[in-house]
């Protein structure tokens, strides 16, 4: 064996072992390893004629998704094969043309998945699921895609500036400057997003403050995000790091719709998502993630001369949305692991667990979930357990703590 | 003498005015000018009763009748000359009858066969020409138009022409060339734009400044513009237009703090030694070059997606700007002063960048080609704000020539000195 070849080899060999041991680290969870979810009646719970309709309602959004990933690869090939056409239309250097190859492939993309967003779109009006307009959903969403044409100027630059001084070792400072720049994102964003107002509930507010000692959290605001213009379905988030941590009630959840108890659940969920350190520790997977993918990008475009050409980019757009793809499933499985254990939090800090029921059950008519979705569809699009498994979990803790 | 290019088009604008402005007549123009006003408008209700008439006659007959063409090229010719009197682009007060020749005029063909489909639409049709000819505020046949431009803030080269020209005509009692060029390129857009929505032509208005007999002087300029664009515009890379640039209006944000430091120690070091350090007029020179490559490719002016550095040649819509020279220090003292009224004039130009960008790109979202009007129109722009920067940026000590005239002759050298009569013993 050439030492260059075992210098390689060794390298692997030490970030193959780390990831393993940092993967191990990360994946702990405070829901008991011995909890067995009981069966749930799925008919007799959510009742039979929503759960038909739930499951009508998501089939449609199942065809259409996997449509338009068909699509998305479909262009993406296309675009990986003639794409370097493009480079002539530039008068950039090396990385201003791959930046710029980049956003026309992302342009690309965009106006591929425009028919299936607007089918999805009518068919969430049709059920009443949204309210946003045909106008608003096409046109009015072009400073988020603004913002993901330079988040992809931004990836561009890193990785090409680094292979173009590294060769072919950038995919391990890459996949570390990535890392750094989703934290830095992620703790941000707090700062970036309008529209949160303070709450006016003072019960709220009271409840709140009591689930935060509980939980050994102090000082994160609740905010409340009016959306009952889009849409009525119900939803609340944990977002930002540290200092900037949020939680975010949507103006939907506190409509009437949900009783007091099951607002409760919520915080306490959301809650558990910050006690628990969920959005360091998604950081941390994705860093886990953006090592392999990144060195999948460097070996994938080895042949158009590596990442440091811009010729190279059309084929790493492709690549990096199979690996997307691949990694779905893995990445949902995580984000379903820490959404258990939110619920598991939220049970124990509520000790409700006929709230949590009511509060699911309730989310399959507001949001038409399907609580018992196939497979395929549950490991590739389901970032949070199903509805059935959510019931069974406050089922499991009822039974576990004799209440 | 004609140019070729201006000679092909059925409506020629021909400019004999001689740059000298009587002050008392300038001082009151706009009251002297009165009787126009009111004629003008009497005029033009004849002109538009007129023009329906013509309109079923070109319908029927695809032709024009001789006598009603006649009255309305009167009508066009009349209105540039009162518009060039307003706005100083001309000196002589203008007869009311638009039959006489003028400094400023217009050459307009005879009636000649047009088709019915383009007859029968021609107000649609002329919507972008009129939009544009609003825009430059260069016809007072279009008042109507160029009042709801003014309204709106978009518009009025010609106006802001007009204010600058009088005050430095009352100073001077000469107009400044450049200034009178700008005004002229007015008159002629909206003489074109006016003879085609009126049927006295069915070719389309064209905004490629400088078409005028005789051939415009085009003196020479520290910081010059290049066009070497092909035309053609890639769908795709149009429609996605505005977002393609985002990266770099960010850059050139960054950018621009740096430039501004920059410039206020170029002017410090320019009071002391008289001109501007070398390392730093290549500095503020890529700052206003590459952000002349980046409104060119956002306003459709220019194909490719342009680079971030402002290197030099390359991009097709590219400026050269001469090395450092030295600078008279009351000049360089004043310098803040002396260029706001060219800043005046540079936001005319940019109400006039907005709009051929707008309707460049529906135009090439449409046919994957931009006109050639409007790009040349869209570079003369550029040219003019990037010399506006290029001044305030200590990079030249020569003031922005706001003439949209691209391609010109150059002037004839200054008459030499007569020679001393030769002593005979």
């Amino acid at each position: 064996m050439r030492p260059s070849v075992a210098a390689r080899a060794g390298v692997y060999a030490v970030l193959a072992a780390g990831w393993v041991v940092a993967a191990w680290l990360l994946a702990g969870s405070v829901v008991p390893d011995d909890l067995s979810l009981p069966h749930v009646d799925v008919d007799a719970t959510f009742g039979s004629g929503l759960v038909s309709r739930a499951e009508r309602y998501e089939r449609f959004l199942y065809v259409d998704w996997v449509l338009a990933q068909a699509a998305a690869l479909g262009i993406l090939w296309l675009y990986a094969r003639r794409g370097t056409r493009f480079i002539r239309e530039s008068a950039a250097g090396p990385i201003g043309t791959g930046m710029f190859l980049g956003m026309v492939g992302l342009a690309i993309v965009w106006l591929t998945q425009l028919p299936f967003s607007v089918a999805a779109l009518w068919w969430d009006r049709r059920h009443g699921v949204s309210e946003v307009g045909y106008f608003e959903a096409i046109f009015g969403g072009w400073l988020a895609l603004g913002g993901t044409f330079v988040a992809v100027c931004v990836a561009l630059l890193v990785v090409m500036a680094l292979a173009r001084w590294l060769g072919s070792w950038w995919w391990i400072p890459g996949a570390g400057v990535f890392a750094v720049i989703a934290a830095l994102l992620v703790f941000v964003s707090p700062y970036l997003t309008e529209g949160l107002d303070p709450v006016k509930d003072p019960r709220l507010e009271r409840t709140y403050q009591r689930f935060e000692k509980e939980q050994g959290v102090d000082g994160i605001p609740l905010r409340i995000q009016k959306v009952s213009g889009d849409t009525s379905e119900a939803n609340a988030y944990a977002f930002g790091m540290g200092p900037s941590s949020r939680i975010v009630l949507w103006d939907t959840l506190l409509d009437g719709r949900f009783s007091n108890r099951e607002v409760d659940v919520v915080l306490a969920h959301e809650l558990g998502h910050h006690s628990s350190n969920h959005i360091p520790e998604a950081l941390g997977w994705f860093a886990l993630l953006a090592l392999p993918g990144a060195l999948v990008l460097m070996l994938a475009t080895r042949r158009r001369g590596g990442m440091g050409e811009p010729a190279a980019v059309p084929l790493a757009l492709l690549v990096s949305a199979i690996f997307s793809l691949v990694v779905m499933p893995g990445q949902n499985l995580v984000s379903r692991r820490m959404e258990a254990e939110a619920d598991w939090k939220a049970l124990q800090t509520t000790h409700d667990p006929a709230a949590a029921r009511g509060l699911f059950e309730e989310f399959s008519t507001t949001s038409l979930g399907d609580p018992s979705p196939p497979t395929w569809a549950y490991l590739m699009l389901q970032t949070h357990p199903t509805l059935a498994q959510r019931v069974a979990m406050a089922n499991a803790w009822q039974k576990r703590n004799r209440r | 003498m004609s140019s070729p290019h201006a000679a092909q088009r059925p409506v020629r604008l021909v400019v004999t005015d001689d740059l000298a402005r009587r002050r008392s007549t300038v001082l009151f123009r706009l009251v002297l000018a009165l009787p126009h006003l009111v004629w003008v408008t009497l005029y033009g209700i004849a002109a538009l009763t007129l023009v329906f008439v013509v309109w079923l006659a070109v319908l029927f007959e695809r032709r024009a009748p001789r006598t009603p063409h006649t009255f309305l090229a009167s009508y066009v010719r009349y209105t540039v000359h009162l518009t060039a009197y307003l706005t100083l682009a001309a000196s002589p007060y203008p007869s009311f009858t638009g039959s006489t020749e003028y400094p400023v005029d217009v050459e307009i063909d005879a009636p000649a066969r047009q088709g019915r489909l383009a007859a029968g639409f021609r107000l649609l049709l002329a919507l972008p020409a009129l939009l544009l000819s609003s825009t430059l505020g260069g016809s007072a046949a279009l008042g109507g138009w160029s009042g709801v431009a003014l309204l709106s803030g978009t518009g009025g080269l010609a106006v802001a022409v007009a204010v600058l020209g009088w005050v430095a005509s009352l100073v001077r009692g000469r107009m400044p060339r450049g200034m009178r060029d700008a005004a002229t390129y007015a008159i002629g857009y909206g003489a074109e734009t006016a003879a085609y929505a009126l049927l006295l032509t069915d070719r389309y208005p064209l905004a490629t400044p400088g078409r005028v007999e005789p051939e415009p002087e085009l003196p020479l300029h520290p910081v010059a513009i290049g066009v070497r664009d092909d035309l053609g515009r890639p769908r795709l890379l149009v429609a996605f237009r505005f977002l393609l640039v985002i990266p770099h209006l960010l850059w050139l944000t960054l950018w621009a703090a740096a430039a501004l430091l920059a410039a206020i120690v170029a002017w410090v070091v320019a009071l002391v030694l008289g001109r501007v350090p070398r390392f730093l007029h290549r500095f503020l020179a890529a700052f206003v070059r590459a952000t002349t490559h980046v409104w060119a490719f956002l306003y459709v002016v220019g194909r490719p997606f342009p680079g971030f550095v402002g290197r030099e040649g390359s991009y097709p819509i590219d400026l050269t700007i001469a090395p450092p020279a030295r600078q008279r220090r009351l000049g360089v003292l004043a310098r803040l002063v002396l260029v706001l009224p060219a800043f005046v004039l540079s936001s005319a130009y940019s109400g006039v960048l907005l709009v051929v960008g707008v309707m460049g790109w529906i135009a090439a979202l449409a046919t994957g080609r931009m006109p050639v009007g409007l790009r040349d129109l869209g570079a003369a722009a550029l040219r003019y704000q990037a010399q506006v920067f290029a001044y305030l940026f200590l990079l030249t000590s020569r003031y922005p020539d706001s003439s949209p005239v691209l391609r010109g002759r150059s002037p004839e050298p200054p008459p030499l000195s007569p020679l001393p009569a030769e002593v005979v013993p």
